[in-house]
């Protein structure tokens, strides 16, 4: 039956290689487990272990270097099969360069076996040290490294794999491997292994110049796929009938400018569903740090009559500034033809021609934005306030942005002469 | 809902335009008469892209976050019936591989750091012949450049991110277009076995419109080929359309051997001849259906001897030149190209046409251009370019009504 899970072809491996030995075991244990030659899809890595797909009658994968692990989760997510066997095999090489795709496989406890076939080298470029190269195998060979060996067995131990095992002696292979292969999760199996060229000669020099060896078990939950019924992103529920009409002559650019938590962001987006709600074509863009949560916030809204391709807006035709991180934005913007509102907490230049309103003081921190984009409208007639009372009224927080609106709507009653100062 | 309609599909006024029902630049607005049927809502092109790749079939999305390609992974986690957080770039792209190795379709979005990252094992997927569609957004770079910055720079990298090798490239030029390409997308990345790139940027994907739903054709899962395999079943052996049926590993019914490697029709590492054919015809596959792929708009203006060439963001801006350049009476044709490799010979004959042919671009050097008519083109080829923002209508009409 083992030789059912094998080709038939011969082994490419250097007289005394432990690869050898390792695929006749990975075999035999597979087909201790009742495993058939379909049911089993081998990973292999680049490197003297990587030659063993062609011989092995499995489904077979042969990926990149250090990728075997990553590759094979890969193929557990699609596969989602557990009556599927995904078996993946690297050397100390692979599980250096690749060690998060290990440490990874292991947090999500995914259902495979890694094993690792740890000879000590890279033997397939000439016997240069790995980070699973030990340091009395270093001192032996004369290897001026004294960085310590990655212990592979405890880091998948500890990132949550379900079994793990170092095994020195070739007589427990087949049983360790039978153990992982058994273990419902991640399970990986680190195997010494001789390279006659480069590495150890002997099982008494592997032995010694190896790690204990070591069985390491854990339960937990082992990663499932979760295939969720989603909803659609444009749904009809968000569709904007053009209901009311607008003043808009032709195409107009507004730039809102305050600080990050003012609801620049939302109070402009509110601008624009306004403008479709009044039928107008409608973009908006923001930009803000990528400290989000600090320093300037700035939006672009362009509404138009005819539809926009170009969406850029080099000058603005209104400038609304709430906060003063939003005037340092926007005052090179600030052409001579823009209308310019400002609050009165922004420290208007003596330069500047702009219209001043406590849009703070009608509507607090987070709601001066809006208030300043309620007062505009109000002011210019450019779109109507239910427009923007419609578009807010849709929003989560539509309450409180319809008492805003209200507030600034009244506000610009109030104060139809612009204070300068 | 309109269907998607046959291709090179001739409008009323003459106007070539290919898959797409209506140009970006043409959509039926106020000054034309308001219709009573649309369906306005206000989203933008990663909402669309990422809701036609899910409607085309598309399995899963495995990302990594990276600017400015967020929405995608916001979107992606909130569509898909299946998402997975990476920890890295290169595990995305080896998720992706196993995952479309065992029969599914998966979907990633990145940016210019994480197709680096990405690279060897997007030639690993290229190689095993994977289907599986990666979401470019492009921003300024080199290097991290700036991730808040749109860009239209990574066209060279695609170019010859397979050395030598044409991976299929769509770049949408409008909201319609990250609809129509994302499916389309998906339905070369199934039918030709390959890893499909939507080469997007900044702008297309993170400015909201305004836009109807009602325009959108109707689109449904791309099916996949169900090939039959009789005895001898061979992961590499081409078919009659060059490309080879596909199976999933973990099937019961046949072995399946994919490798990364220069290999056989049995996908067995070899170097002979038959190893190199096969390598060939990763090539020839895509090139071969060239014409098939070739997707672009073509806005001819009755005597213009002008053209401007442009894709992207930056066609937009194009569209507003020509119309701006009409305006003074000047007569300037537009080619908006949507499928950036392969190049179809059909788009090299309609640039011959014109006298003088002016690429637009936001980059340093005219990258598209480069491509199809190397660093020492012909006179009348002239390029338009712009780095660290988006190029206005006016920077293009500028150079053309000054000849």
């Amino acid at each position: 039956m083992t030789a059912e899970l094998l080709s038939g072809t011969k082994f490419p491996f250097c007289p005394g290689c432990g690869h050898g030995p390792t695929v006749k075991n990975i075999a035999k244990a597979l087909t201790a487990c009742g495993y058939r030659p379909l049911d089993v899809v081998l990973v292999s890595d680049i490197g003297c272990c990587g030659l063993v797909d062609p011989l092995f009658a499995t489904h077979t994968l042969h990926g990149l270097h250090g990728r075997s692990p990553a590759l094979a989760t890969g193929v557990v997510m699609g596969l989602n099969n557990p009556g599927k066997k995904v078996v993946a095999i690297q050397g100390d090489g692979g599980a250096t360069i690749g060690l998060q795709h290990l440490l990874e496989a292991a947090r999500r406890n995914t259902n495979m076996t890694l094993i690792v076939t740890n000879n000590l080298i890279y033997g397939m470029t000439g016997g240069q040290v790995s980070g699973l190269s030990t340091n009395e195998f270093k001192d032996e060979n004369h290897i001026a490294d004294e960085a310590p060996p990655f212990d592979v067995c405890q880091l998948a131990h500890q990132a949550g794999a379900a079994y793990v095992a170092r095994v020195n002696t070739p007589k427990s292979i087949t049983e360790k491997l039978i153990e992982a292969f058994a273990t419902p999760g991640f399970s990986l199996v680190e195997i010494a292994s001789l390279c006659q060229p480069y590495g150890a000669k002997k099982m008494a020099q592997l032995r010694a110049w190896s790690r204990e060896e070591v069985v390491l078990r854990q339960a937990g939950p082992v990663a499932a796929l979760k295939v969720r019924e989603t909803e659609t992103l444009l749904p009809e529920s968000r569709v904007l009938p053009a209901m009311f009409s607008a003043g808009v002559p032709g195409r107009i650019g507004v730039m809102l400018a305050g600080s990050a938590g003012g609801g620049v962001q939302s109070a402009a987006k509110l601008l624009a569903k306004a403008g479709i709600l009044a039928g107008l074509a409608a973009t908006m863009k923001g930009e803000y740090p990528i400290t989000v949560g600090t320093g300037f916030s700035v939006a672009e809204v362009i509404l138009s009559n005819n539809e926009i391709n170009y969406t850029g807006l080099e000058n603005p035709d209104v400038v609304i500034v709430v906060t003063n991180d939003g005037l340092l934005k926007a005052r090179p913007r600030m052409g001579a033809q823009a209308r310019i509102y400002l609050d009165s907490q922004v420290d208007k230049p003596t330069d500047l021609t702009a219209e001043v309103f406590d849009f703070h003081k009608v509507a607090g921190k987070k709601g001066a934005a809006l208030a300043a984009i309620a007062h505009w409208l109000a002011v210019s007639g450019l779109l109507p306030a239910a427009a923007l009372r419609t578009a807010a009224s849709k929003h989560k927080y539509g309450a409180e942005f319809l008492k805003i609106i209200a507030a600034a709507t009244e506000l610009a009653v109030v104060q139809q002469e612009p204070r300068m100062r | 809902m309109p269907v998607i309609p046959d291709k090179d599909q001739q409008n009323t006024a003459g106007i070539l335009i290919t898959l797409l029902p209506y140009a970006e630049g043409e959509l039926p607005g106020k000054t034309q008469g308001m219709a009573t049927d649309r369906k306005i809502t206000f989203t933008d092109g990663s909402a669309l892209i990422t809701e036609a790749l899910v409607r085309s079939g598309a399995d899963m999305f495995i990302g990594y976050p990276i600017t400015p390609s967020n929405r995608f992974y916001a979107y992606g986690q909130k569509r898909f019936p299946v998402f997975y957080p990476a920890p890295d770039e290169i595990s995305v792209l080896q998720w992706m591989s196993g995952a479309a190795a065992a029969g599914k379709l998966p979907v990633t979005a990145t940016a210019f750091p994480g197709l680096a990252l990405m690279t060897e094992t997007l030639n690993m997927a290229y190689v095993m012949e994977l289907p599986m569609v990666l979401v470019i957004t492009q921003r300024l770079g080199p290097s991290t450049g700036s991730a808040t910055v749109g860009a239209q720079g990574d066209l060279a990298l695609l170019n010859g991110i397979i050395p030598g090798f044409p991976l299929p490239t769509f770049c949408p030029a409008g909201f319609a277009d990250c609809w129509t390409l994302a499916h389309k997308a998906v339905h070369t990345a199934v039918n030709l076995r390959t890893p499909v790139v939507l080469l997007t940027s900044k702008e297309m994907v993170m400015t909201s419109r305004s836009f109807d739903l009602n325009k959108l054709p109707e689109m449904g899962p791309v099916a996949r080929p169900k090939p039959k395999t009789g005895k001898g079943y061979q992961p590499y052996k081409a078919g009659d359309a060059g490309v080879a049926p596909f199976l999933p590993v973990g099937n019961s019914r046949h072995q399946v051997r994919l490798t990364a490697s220069m290999h056989n029709r049995a996908g067995r590492i070899v170097k002979n001849e038959e190893s190199l054919a096969v390598t060939r015809n990763l090539a020839a596959k895509i090139n071969s259906h060239a014409a098939e792929l070739a997707e672009y708009a073509h806005i001819t203006t009755p005597g213009a001897r002008k053209l401007l060439v442009s894709y992207g963001v930056s066609a937009l801006a194009a569209r507003d030149a020509r119309a701006a350049l009409a305006a003074r009476g000047e007569k300037v044709s537009l080619l908006i190209i949507k499928t950036l490799i392969p190049l179809a010979t059909e788009i090299f004959a309609l640039i011959d046409t014109y006298e003088e042919v002016f690429f637009v671009e936001e980059n340093l050097n005219g990258q598209l251009q480069e491509i199809m008519f190397g660093k020492r083109p012909p006179d009348k080829i002239k390029r338009i370019c712009k780095l660290g923002s988006m190029i206005a209508p006016a920077e293009i009409v500028n150079p053309l009504a000054a000849q």
